[in-house]
């Protein structure tokens, strides 16, 4: 008998501390925990049923391998030694029925664990393929109300945990199906032996499930622990200079040496008591076992069991000791499990969010965007971010929206494109695909051509000429393999001017009748940014361009300024003109001055 | 997969990148680095022996209740298997027990022991210099102190225990088996040890599927976190379903290699199934074929049985700690590789004290290299970022040091404020070399102010007090008032108890700035060396930052490196360098006068910044 040895310490979070159940509660827990095994289990049934009846084919050979072992010692071995003789061809029967044995539980262990794991990663695929479907489909209001490394956790991690129950299922049901035909058949041969195991096999299942219990809470009480203490080294060496030119180099090996010996100390407890329960489940069934030989010596006196019926009994007896451990472990890891599944329904059960693009009215002839008495909140009730703006952009005009930080500036640019839908009032654009290009440009981690395309179907001439426009053209030509050079994680291995560039390029493929380019050229240097502008101009020429700017040379090229300031309009003209009229603008505009960075 | 990082070893062999330590070598030293886990290892494995032979208790007894009470006699001798079986049980109990404080030992001493290597690493890598702390860099020294004990810590949990206790083990029921009947110990080892290789071969491939499945999952981690990050411009550009196929495939794929794996893994145990029912027949068939001629029994023969079972469990335990133990040898190592990269710059041997009062600085003839990177094979040091600079500032004078990106001026900052040694030349600090200042007076007098300042993840004032631990709230009050910032601290929610964020990320680029320098004002300081930032700050805190900067640096010796000419305009004396190099020195004004260097960057930056359109 081999053993799978389960992963214990991998707890996370606290998995149903042991907290006294009535039971009403406890019914509820029952039928959560059969709710769930129901909707997992039935995503891919007919996974699950191989697996199960593979489980079945197990649980039976397992019990007949103890009594094949049994007959072999009561027909072979004993006559061999008793009576000195024993034919042949019953030396050779039993062997093989070892052997074959032994081969049919092999077999029904691999369809098993095979079936499981299908089952256990086509959930975890068709799970994640939710997540990612909401993720796709929501509109980005949603996304703005959750944390970007909660959804990823919920769609991977999450998953994860939801199946990790999914694997030992059918074992732990194979194993109540040997426990069950166990303690028949023993009460079949002996009803002393049944009654031994009708007491033994529960005692054994329910030590495994106060072990796990009792131990995995410290356990995950040491992995909390675990992560504040790697928060506090990534802290501590993050800010090493500061750390340096304090010489606090000292006190800081202090402070994360508290957080160590937290772990250390949540650790040792755990080792104490796991120590405790495995030597104890290590004695148990030998203890068991020493009993069974008095037992069975008083059986065989009596004449109601032979030798190879308690050997046998005792063989099986040491069998089921793994399995046994393995339902109490599959137990302890369902409120895990079914803690992670919620977290996953939670994302997925959500309704649809309308599409706030679908509802952008169409603008009268001449006009390219249009913003009409909007007011903006982030959530229904709150300070809204912009208050009743009323703007209106003709066709073909380049416009630079300026304000402060967190004047609602980008706020507008969402709404134009339709990213966001207004509170209250209208927003109206001209026919036609609008572009937003954003302040970080997003690149896939796949190629050029895919970042430019994005989604939709260019040729390669299409492809050049779009670059081209944004001034891509030349250092995309120089990269290893062009078009098709992958660009890494986030487009690691492009400068960010380069990856704003193929963002650019991107949204002027489409040709759009507006065009947003928010804080996008502060990456570029100024002259490029001129060509990429220039460019811009002569082909789109019924376009309009919205810039959101934070540098002057950007504003020069506006022929048309909106000042925006506390979420409002507060001017709106041509540049030379506000910077005389209006003197928060002018103040504005000079400490975007102060603020330039490094000429180099 | 690698176990050495390339960078860390050219780093500890300085030039060429070292051969790493042979496994054994590689547990030896770690055992040298924690004495803990040496000191009573014997008695530890004396109780895990004593806990293994707990497991052969049971076989013993069947031999012994089946020949001597049961088969050959005429009546069965319930008396004598009871007697038995209470020596069995009492031997029971006493392996359980020595079992319990085996693993509890080791469990307590590994602990105590990986514990005692963090603190250890963590010192050490605080006390890396500067260099050793890029970006690429510090994810692999958390992961040191993190991850790489933890598979230390998963190691000692499971797999020492197994190899004190299966090790054991296997000899005591292999010595048991002999002991028996030498013939069949022989043949069950003969059948049953073939088991190993096939185990061995069958883990070699797990071990690469699994990784394989890893990949894949960081790759399906990837693409997940592209549609979160990226949800706005895919959404602009309507592209969801196309993106949503390509992560669906990545996905798949995912779940493919895991399935891959787990069927790879799901041969794994029935081989082990196969082997035992194999061992068995070829034992019960060779016992049977001896016969009692031979002096072998029946109860030896059936005791045989349960005893080839004990014997095969632990060579399939083995294989699984085998891995756990090269993957915990292997975090060994790279643990060890950080703790052998030598210390930043020395502490002075024999510390001379600085003087009192303000501090002037002399730059002698430094050049400075970089420890140059793994690619470059055969070569000590990159190209120099320094080269022969020779510079004196006086006491209280207001230095800008300007030049381009890469021009060598933050390396002259880090310099002076012994980040680094210089390779040649010589720094002094109020007439002292910087190599024989104490750390601790260095520090006190010398502080360095980066206006992209980190701050932790707690209150403004905690991240005030950080420079000075002794100081009470009445001192950072004070200093807020000197800097000027009341009106900023009394308009945050609670004051100076706000929290920052991680990172500091509650507050604004500018505000963090503010946060800095008052804990520079907190440390008070003779040197002040500022590395100015680069992003933009709305313009009242601007304000408040120039304020509370010029109150800062009247009266202190002050190097800016400046980022801004506007910087440099105010400042006394303006230093330029170029490739390393110093080109022009002297005040703004003159400097703009020479058409050289400074005039070129200056031109560029007001060309950058115009307010007007000239058109």
């Amino acid at each position: 008998m081999l053993l799978e040895r389960p992963a214990v310490s991998a707890a996370v979070d606290d998995p149903a501390a042991p907290a006294p159940v009535d039971d009403g509660r406890r019914l509820a827990r029952l039928r959560r925990n059969a709710r769930f095994l129901a909707a997992i289990t039935m995503i891919h049934p007919k996974l699950f049923a191989v697996a199960i009846a593979g489980a079945a084919v197990f649980a039976a050979s397992t019990i007949v391998s103890s009594v094949v072992l049994g007959r072999v010692i009561d027909n072979v071995i004993l006559p061999r030694f008793e009576d000195g003789e024993v034919a042949m061809g019953t030396v050779l029967a039993g062997l093989g029925l070892i052997v074959g044995v032994g081969v049919i539980r092999a077999i029904s262990i691999v369809v098993r664990r095979g079936f499981a794991s299908a089952m256990q990663w086509r959930v975890a695929q068709t799970l994640t393929g939710r997540v990612v479907d909401q993720l796709v489909r929501q509109p980005i209001a949603w996304h703005s109300r959750r944390a970007d490394g909660d959804l990823v956790a919920r769609a991977g991690v999450d998953t994860e945990t939801t199946v990790s129950v999914l694997a030992p299922i059918p074992f732990a049901t194979g194993t109540v199906l040997m426990v069950i035909g166990s303690t028949i058949w023993l009460f079949v041969i002996d009803v002393p032996m049944g009654v031994v195991a009708a007491i033994v096999f529960p005692l054994l299942v329910a030590t495994n499930v106060v072990y796990e219990r009792a131990v995995a809470h410290h356990f995950a009480r040491a992995q909390n622990q675990l992560g504040d203490f790697s928060a506090g080294v990534h802290e501590s060496f993050e800010g090493v200079q500061v750390v340096k030119s304090y010489g606090a180099e000292d006190r800081e090996t202090e402070r994360l040496s508290h957080l160590a010996s937290d772990v250390r100390e949540s650790r040792i407890t755990a080792i104490r008591i796991r120590s405790w329960f495995e030597a104890f489940l290590d004695a148990f069934p030998s203890m068991v076992n020493i009993g069974l030989v008095v037992l069975g010596a008083w059986r065989v006196e009596s004449g109601d069991l032979t030798v190879g019926e308690i050997s046998s009994v005792i063989f099986l007896f040491q069998l089921l000791v793994f399995p046994l451990r393995l339902i109490g472990y599959t137990l302890s890891e369902l409120p895990r499990s079914i803690a992670a599944w919620q977290r996953i329904d939670e994302v997925v059960s959500e309704p649809l969010e309308p599409d706030p693009a679908k509802r952008i009215e169409p603008a009268a002839p001449g006009v390219g965007a249009e913003l009409d008495a909007v007011t903006f909140a982030h959530v229904d009730g709150s300070p809204p971010t912009i208050t009743d703006v009323a703007v209106s952009l003709p066709a073909g005009s380049v416009t630079a929206v300026v304000g402060p930080t967190g004047s609602g500036k980008s706020t507008v640019a969402q709404l134009v494109v339709g990213l966001l839908g207004p509170s209250a009032g209208t927003v109206r654009r001209a026919p036609g695909a609008a572009a937003i290009v954003f302040q970080e440009a997003f690149l896939l981690a796949g190629t050029i051509r895919e970042n430019v395309e994005f989604g939709g179907s260019f040729s390669d001439d299409q492809l050049w000429d779009a670059l081209s426009l944004a001034a891509a053209d030349d250092f995309v030509r120089n990269l290893p393999h062009a078009l098709d050079t992958i660009v890494g994680e986030r487009g690691v291995t492009l400068s960010g001017g380069q990856r704003q560039r193929v963002a650019l390029a991107r949204a002027m493929i489409r040709e759009p009748s507006l065009l947003v380019l928010d804080d996008t050229t502060s990456a570029l240097d100024p002259a490029t940014e001129a060509i990429v502008l220039g460019n811009l101009r002569r082909r789109l020429t019924t376009a309009s361009v919205v810039l959101i700017a934070t540098r002057p040379s950007t504003i020069a090229l506006a022929n048309d300024v909106v000042f925006v300031d506390g979420g409002r309009i507060a001017a709106h003209g041509d540049h030379d003109d506000l910077l005389r009229t209006v003197p928060r603008y002018r103040e504005l505009v000079e400490a975007f001055e102060a603020d330039r960075g490094t000429p180099s | 997969m690698s176990a050495v990082d390339p960078t860390l070893a050219a780093r500890a062999g300085t030039i060429a990148p070292s051969q790493p330590d042979s496994a054994v070598r590689t547990i030896g030293r770690g055992l040298e680095q924690a004495p803990i886990l040496r000191q009573g290892l014997g008695v530890t494995w004396l109780l895990a022996a004593l806990g293994a032979a707990g497991r052969v208790v049971v076989p013993i007894l069947i031999q012994q209740a089946i020949d001597r009470g049961i088969v050959g006699e005429d009546e069965v001798r319930l008396d004598l298997i009871v007697q038995m079986a209470v020596l069995g049980a009492v031997a029971v109990v006493i392996s359980a027990v020595s079992f319990r404080w085996a693993a509890k030992r080791l469990g307590e001493r590994s602990e105590r022991a990986l514990y005692d290597l963090r603190v250890r690493l963590i010192r050490h890598i605080h006390q890396l210099s500067l260099a050793d702390h890029n970006e690429e860099r510090r994810g692999g020294l958390v992961a040191r102190v993190t991850s790489d004990i933890e598979t230390l810590a998963q190691f000692f949990q499971w797999g020492g225990l197994a190899w004190l206790l299966e090790g054991t083990l296997m000899i005591v029921v292999a010595a048991v088996m002999l002991a028996y009947n030498w013939q069949l110990a022989l043949v069950a080892f003969a059948v049953g040890i073939p088991l190993v290789f096939v185990l061995r071969a069958v883990q070699t491939r797990l071990v690469r599927a699994y990784d394989t499945a890893r990949t894949r999952n960081g790759e399906m981690l990837g693409a997940i976190a592209e549609v979160v990050s990226g949800a706005p411009t895919i959404r602009a550009y309507g592209s969801g379903e196309a993106i949503e196929e390509q992560v669906d495939e990545v996905v798949a794929d995912k779940a493919d290699a895991q399935i891959r794996a787990t069927i790879i893994g799901a041969f794994l145990f029935p081989s082990g199934e196969v082997f035992a029912a194999l061992t068995v027949a070829a034992v019960i068939g060779v016992g049977v074929w001896q016969g009692p001629a031979s002096g072998l029994t029946a109860g030896a023969l059936v005791g045989f049985v349960f005893l080839t079972y004990r014997f095969l469990e632990p060579i399939a335990a083995f294989t699984e700690v085998l891995d756990q133990t090269q993957t915990a040898v292997a975090g060994l190592r790279r643990v060890l590789t950080v703790l052998d990269l030598p210390i930043g710059p020395p502490p002075a041997p024999e510390p001379v004290a600085l003087p009192e009062g303000p501090l002037a600085i002399e730059v002698h003839d430094v050049t400075f290299a970089y420890p140059a990177r793994a690619d470059t094979p055969g070569i000590g040091m990159s190209a120099p970022a320094l080269s022969a600079i020779d510079v004196s500032i006086p006491a209280g004078q207001q230095v800008a040091l300007v030049g381009a990106t890469g021009s060598g001026k933050t390396t002259l900052g880090r310099l002076l404020a012994r980040f680094s040694d210089p390779t040649f030349g010589e720094i002094m600090l109020g007439g002292v070399a910087l190599t024989m200042v104490a750390r601790a007076d260095l520090r006190d007098r010398l502080v360095v102010v980066s206006q992209e300042p980190f701050l932790f993840d707690d209150s403004i004032a905690a991240n005030i007090g950080f420079a000075d631990p002794a100081a009470d709230r009445q001192r950072i009050e004070e200093i807020v008032d000197t800097l000027g910032v009341r009106d900023w601290i009394d308009g945050m929610g609670d004051g100076l108890d706000s929290r920052v964020g991680e990172r500091g990320d509650q507050l604004s680029a500018g505000e963090r700035q503010l946060v800095a320098l008052l804990r520079a004002g907190l440390a008070d300081p003779d040197v002040l060396i500022l590395d100015e930032a680069t992003s933009s700050v709305d313009a009242l805190t601007e304000v408040r930052i120039a304020r509370a900067l010029e109150r800062l640096a009247g009266g202190r010796t002050t190097i800016a490196i400046a980022h801004r000419l506007s910087t440099a305009a105010r400042a006394d004396r303006v230093i330029v360098l170029e490739h390393g190099r110093l080109v022009e020195d002297g005040p703004h004004a003159e400097l703009l006068e020479q058409h050289g260097a400074y005039r070129r960057l200056y031109d560029a930056w007001v060309s950058a910044t115009a307010v007007s359109r000239d058109r």
